[in-house]
């Protein structure tokens, strides 16, 4: 009875293990292969492994610019948002008042509504400042745009420092700043990786404000530009130098999952959503 | 905090007040914005911006497209909460209580969509549906169905569900990971003492897992629900730009089209709106209907 209900268990589970995985492997296998191949036989594996498809894309479809482009906004993102978010969740756990209670429902509320309806108003703002078709900027709007969520979450995280620490530090005669940086920050090491994953994952892979702000070729994201790729490739009929594209899209997102996955699944269960 | 209390407000500051600074600009200025301008009929030039009063809403009310598109909304909306939560409720389940050795394995697969970009997951399924050189039509061939072979993405009555299967298959890890999160948290006891009582898997299930995990369901289902409606356009966009026709139109898609191709930043302005409108009173019914009381354990 036993073995048969672990078998049937595992059906689902393999079943759905399959579907997740083989898109994947499919869109590999498509990154080496010719046309031809893509069309006549799309279920076996490339006749040769070449890298053709991947220089194509990286060089002549302006995919290697894009890369670059992505890891800088994801990078400068990433730090913005943590600079933004650690003294202000600090400060709004350890100093209770009504101000800061209000100040909490703002941010809160603001996650429940759809960025959506700041879309027009925003790249407005920003042509009025010059910052339209700017990295620097892009990188600003994504760290704001994640502040109230890294808040959440680190307020957890420095609610769980004992109090005795920073009493100690104000007895040894150290600023509140010196509390901030030098003794609260490395505290919530677990937290500020957790959260910084979790950012730089949705930054790196972000399309919408992107494709609206940006509008030179040279200053695309990698999301902009596998849309542009996408449309390109059905003109050229270059069907395997997009499957390298998503490749190239895909390739450091899995690395960077592997590494830290650990962390993501720990932060996702004792985090925020208790 | 023992510092003097002028050292201490300025410590304040300095902690708060850039930070809301630029979330004030940011993000509270474009969300009022958004409301103002929708009140204008509006190019994009400020020379042409004329106030309207009500006119973009009375235009909403009379526009057809906009009613397919909260409709096509909610259809995403429903199958994903039902798809999703199915899914991730049973793999949570499964991989938590059933002493499965490569647990682990499923854990990190079946999350990893998650990670993916939408627009590589939009792309990556237009090609699966693509008539000539997709996976779908090429296995239908293979098994003989034939007949069922088509161009999903560009017929009127596929093209939906064909949009929800990628949307379910990115969405299931993340929610399977919350739930797995609840029942780490149900003590061990209960599932013992309810053996001892010769309770089924099945009454377990339903009796003890369910309720205790109804506040990681009530959040996960919310959830489901904000970002489909505001970022089921994202695959829509993508994969179909609200095509064929209008049949896979949704409210951000059509808001996208109006005021970054046609410039009609003002009628895009109040869809914003209507999103949001459309967005508040769906999460307050649905906090009604999945109220329930917090079981004490």
């Amino acid at each position: 009875m036993k073995v048969v209900s672990q078998i049937l268990v595992r059906i689902p589970l393999i079943l759905w293990a399959f579907i997740v995985i083989f898109p994947l492997i499919w869109m590999f296998m498509g990154a080496f292969k010719s046309n031809a191949e893509i069309f006549t036989s799309p279920w076996s594996f490339p006749t040769d492994f070449s890298f053709t498809n991947f220089e194509r894309a990286w060089n002549d479809y302006n995919i290697g610019r894009a890369f670059l482009n992505s890891f800088f906004v994801t990078v400068l993102g990433s730090f913005l948002t943590l600079l933004l978010s650690i003294p202000t969740a600090y400060a709004l756990e350890r100093v209770r008042s009504k101000f800061g209670e209000v100040l909490v429902n703002v941010y809160l509320a603001s996650m429940m509504i759809p960025s959506v309806l700041g879309w027009i108003p925003l790249f407005f703002l920003l042509m009025k400042f010059n910052l339209l078709d700017n990295l620097w900027a892009l990188s600003l709007v994504y760290a704001i745009s994640h502040v109230p969520f890294t808040i959440f979450i680190l307020v957890g995280f420095i609610g769980n420092i004992p109090k005795e620490l920073e009493e100690a530090a104000v007895v040894d005669g150290m600023s509140p700043y010196g509390i901030l940086f030098k003794i609260v920050t490395p505290l919530i090491k677990s937290g500020i990786m957790t959260v910084t994953i979790l950012n730089a994952i949705s930054y790196w892979n972000e399309f919408f404000m992107a494709l609206i702000l940006l509008q030179t070729e040279s200053k695309n994201t990698l999301g902009v530009a596998m849309n542009l790729l996408k449309i390109d490739a059905q003109y050229d009929s270059a069907w395997g130098v997009l499957f390298a594209g998503l490749c190239i899209a895909v390739i450091p997102v899995i690395i960077f999952y592997s590494i830290f996955q650990r962390h993501i699944v720990k932060g996702m269960t004792e985090g925020a959503i208790k | 905090m023992t510092f003097s209390s002028k050292s201490k407000y300025l410590f304040l500051a300095f902690c708060l007040l850039p930070t809301f600074l630029l979330f004030l600009i940011f993000t509270v200025y474009p969300m009022l914005g958004g409301l103002y301008y929708s009140f204008f009929d509006w190019s994009g030039t400020s020379a042409n911006k004329t106030f309207i009063g009500l006119d973009n809403y009375i235009r909403l009310w009379n526009d057809s497209i906009i009613k397919k598109a909260i409709i096509n909304d909610f259809f995403f909306v429903f199958v994903k909460v039902i798809g999703i939560m199915t899914l991730a409720l049973f793999f949570a389940v499964a991989l938590t209580q059933l002493k499965i050795k490569e647990a682990p394995f499923y854990r990190i697969v079946f999350f990893f969509p998650n990670i993916m970009s939408v627009v590589v997951i939009g792309i990556l399924w237009q090609f699966i549906y693509d008539p000539n050189m997709g996976i779908v039509n090429s296995l239908l061939n293979q098994v003989g169905l034939t007949d069922w072979a088509r161009p999903w993405l560009g017929d009127k009555t596929w093209v939906l569900p064909s949009i929800a299967i990628p949307a379910i298959w990115a969405g299931i890890g993340l929610f399977m990971l919350l739930i797995m999160g609840g029942i780490s948290n149900v003590p061990k006891s209960l599932y013992e003492a309810a053996d001892i009582d010769g309770a089924s898997e099945w009454q377990q299930f339903w009796h003890i897992t369910v309720p205790l995990v109804w506040p990681q369901i009530k959040t996960s289902i919310l959830y489901i629900i904000i970002t489909s409606l505001n970022g089921s356009f994202v695959l829509v966009q993508v994969m179909t730009g609200g095509g064929p026709g209008s049949a896979s139109e949704v409210m951000g898609s059509y808001l996208y089209q109006r005021a970054f191709e046609d410039f009609q930043f003002g009628y895009g302005a109040a869809i914003g709106v209507l999103i949001l409108v459309v967005s508040l009173i769906t999460v307050l019914i649905s906090q009604f209907i999945l109220k329930k009381e917090k079981v004490e354990y």
